[in-house]
């Protein structure tokens, strides 16, 4: 099998010490102490409480952790893909690695499958710790296959803007910048431009407004924060019928999705988010690849 | 007749308002040593990196062994081993990582990989290193260390922008003793230097570029016969040597005639066919010459005539 050469130079340099090794040791310990601190502080290591099994508490467990890693997802990615190839330029070894007979598509996916496989390896070192969960029932592995092929789709988009943006800009530090700002604007900027929508119909236009869940899709789709939701578990108490956190817009979402008809029935937030990150991390890459190519020509 | 290895047609790249390269023309045989010469800014570098199909030109066209670059890039660079002016070297990897790396981004098959590799640093002579990490290398087995990279694909055509740039005396012998043995391997090197006594030693041709113009080119003979007509003598004979100067000062051709520590340095209006006059009148008149030696001129003096007034600028 051809492994990416820039793929396996990373992981013989970068796995080879202790450094790693200690890093995914932390990683774990921090993730077993969250779900720790979550269960002593909610009465469920006390063998003689009544609440010392309560499977909604596992769940909300579950909740932080998948909201944790998402959250890592963000910060982790784009700090090694938005220095993978404006890094390359500071160390000049760009002009060599461009001037072998290797694509600079090639070299793209070889820059994000590092990051991906750093991700990857971070999250599959925790599910241990997330199957505890498994032991109070409510989520099966399917919910956890699912929940892990959306963070490595989700992964793959935001390494693919990173490193576009490090192929675009010159110096790490305006890449990350750059980066970091624009997965700010996709994240947050559909929910905040779906909010002025609303407030526009509801309050200024007069016109009462019953969003759909197609309405929903049409604002949200960019933000895997909206891909995120289908696998946060709502809580079904309700807050008076006020969207008051990322529960209640589950669970809003969850309804709404369910009085759909046709193939739109389907269409699952976290369905949604990957068809666009997907698509357009093929067009990111393309455009990476269209800007690295020194000569233009053969991509 | 040899093959053609480089050939530049009207190869232009300009910056916003600078013109870093000027419809140059240009023709590299194989297995020739080509050095290219020039100020700071002169071009060179930005010709080598478009050649390199690292920089695209903005007009002009580059043909490697008969292959346009701009249409099929990838089958280029196969051809091609190139060592920039700067080191490029990963510090976190050992020797032979480092050379494993680029063999893997030249698609060389894995098994061939680890002979190849020992051969590279044998001809480098960094076999004794090769478990180093990189970063504990001293800056000349750093370039010794990049020139083994740019061979590993095993190119026809090697561009070697300054190989010798900051390198110590010996480190400097050594790079030239192993271009040497790599001319004698057949491969068709394109090197700049500006150290030209030592790119004279050891090049077959020479390119002065000024402005991004190629100003002259050929051997460094050739370009002096071409710059001026005339050409200097140094004449060392047995006994008389007032009466050779008189013999001398009385051919129309010569220009200048001065001794010193017995040998005799005329500066002559003509090469050659001159040279061999002067010869023959001296036998003629009875001078009993023991060395008759025509004098080449320095690359250096070349360079400086050819450049005189001109002003590099900063590409």
């Amino acid at each position: 099998m051809i492994i990416n050469p820039i793929l396996q130079k990373d992981l013989k340099t970068k796995l080879r010490g202790w450094r790693s090794t200690i890093l995914i040791c932390c990683y774990v310990t921090l993730l077993a102490g969250i779900l720790f601190l979550f269960f002593a502080g909610n009465g469920m290591l006390n063998p003689v409480s009544l609440q010392s099994f309560n499977p909604r508490m596992a769940i909300n467990a579950y909740n932080i952790l998948i909201t944790f890693q998402f959250a890592l997802l963000f910060i982790a990615v784009p700090a090694i893909t938005a220095v993978s190839i404006s890094s390359e330029r500071e160390r000049q070894t760009l002009d060599l690695m461009l001037v072998t007979a290797t694509p600079a598509r090639t070299i793209i996916l070889g820059k994000i499958m590092v990051s991906i496989a750093h991700t990857m390896l971070l999250l599959v070192a925790s599910l241990p710790v997330i199957g505890i969960v498994f032991f109070f029932g409510g989520i099966g592995i399917a919910d956890i296959a699912k929940l892990l092929l959306f963070y490595l789709l989700t992964a793959f988009y935001v390494a693919s803007c990173g490193v576009f943006f490090s192929t675009i800009f010159k110096r790490n530090i305006t890449s990350i910048i750059i980066t970091y700002i624009f997965l700010g604007l996709v994240t947050f900027g559909p929910f905040l431009g779906f909010i002025i929508y609303v407030l526009i119909k509801e309050r200024m236009l007069g016109i009462g407004f019953n969003p759909v869940y197609r309405d929903f899709v049409k604002w949200l789709f960019p933000s895997p924060v909206f891909g995120y939701v289908s696998f946060y578990f709502g809580s079904y108490g309700g807050y008076g019928g006020y969207i008051v956190g990322i529960g209640d817009i589950q669970r809003q979402i969850e309804m709404l999705l369910a009085a759909e008809t046709g193939i739109w029935k389907y269409m699952h937030p976290w369905i949604v988010n990957g068809l666009f990150s997907i698509i357009s991390s093929i067009a990111l890459i393309f455009f990476s690849t269209l800007a690295l190519n020194p000569v233009k020509r053969k991509l | 007749m040899k093959n053609v290895m480089v050939r530049t047609e009207n190869l232009t790249k300009r910056y916003k308002n600078t013109l870093a390269v000027d419809k140059l023309c240009m023709e590299i045989e194989e297995g020739e040593i080509f050095g290219f010469v020039g100020a700071n800014g002169a071009g060179k570098t930005t010709t080598m990196r478009i050649i390199a199909g690292l920089l695209a030109p903005t007009s002009g066209r580059v043909f490697v062994d008969g292959i346009d670059i701009s249409k099929k890039p990838l089958q280029v660079k196969k051809q091609i081993g190139y060592m920039p002016d700067f080191f490029g070297v990963y510090d976190d990897l050992k020797v032979t990582e480092y050379l494993h790396f680029y063999a893997a981004m030249q698609g060389i098959d894995k098994k061939r990989t680890n002979t190849l590799v020992d051969s590279l640093l044998e001809l480098v002579r960094l076999t004794h290193k090769k478990d180093a990490y990189v970063d504990t290398l001293s800056r000349g087995m750093k370039q010794r260390l990049c020139l083994a990279r740019s061979l590993i694909h095993d190119p026809k055509f090697l561009i070697l922008d300054e190989p010798a740039s900051g390198l110590d005396p010996r480190a400097r012998v050594e790079m030239k003793e192993i271009l040497m043995e790599l001319a004698t391997m057949g491969k068709t090197i394109l090197i700049s230097s500006h150290i030209l006594h030592e790119l004279s030693q050891i090049c077959t041709s020479i390119g002065i570029i000024d402005s991004g113009k190629l100003i002259a080119c050929g051997s460094v003979r050739e370009i002096s016969e071409k710059m001026s007509h005339s050409g200097k003598l140094k004449i060392k004979v047995l006994s008389d040597e007032e009466e050779a100067v008189k013999v001398l000062l009385e051919i129309p051709e010569i220009k200048a005639v001065s001794t010193a520590s017995g040998i005799i340095d005329v500066d002559v209006a003509g090469r050659d066919d001159t040279y061999a006059e002067i010869l023959k009148t001296l036998v003629e008149k009875g001078i009993k010459v023991v060395s008759f030696q025509p004098q080449e001129s320095s690359l250096e003096s070349v360079f400086m005539q050819l450049t005189e007034g001109g002003n590099g600028n900063d590409n």
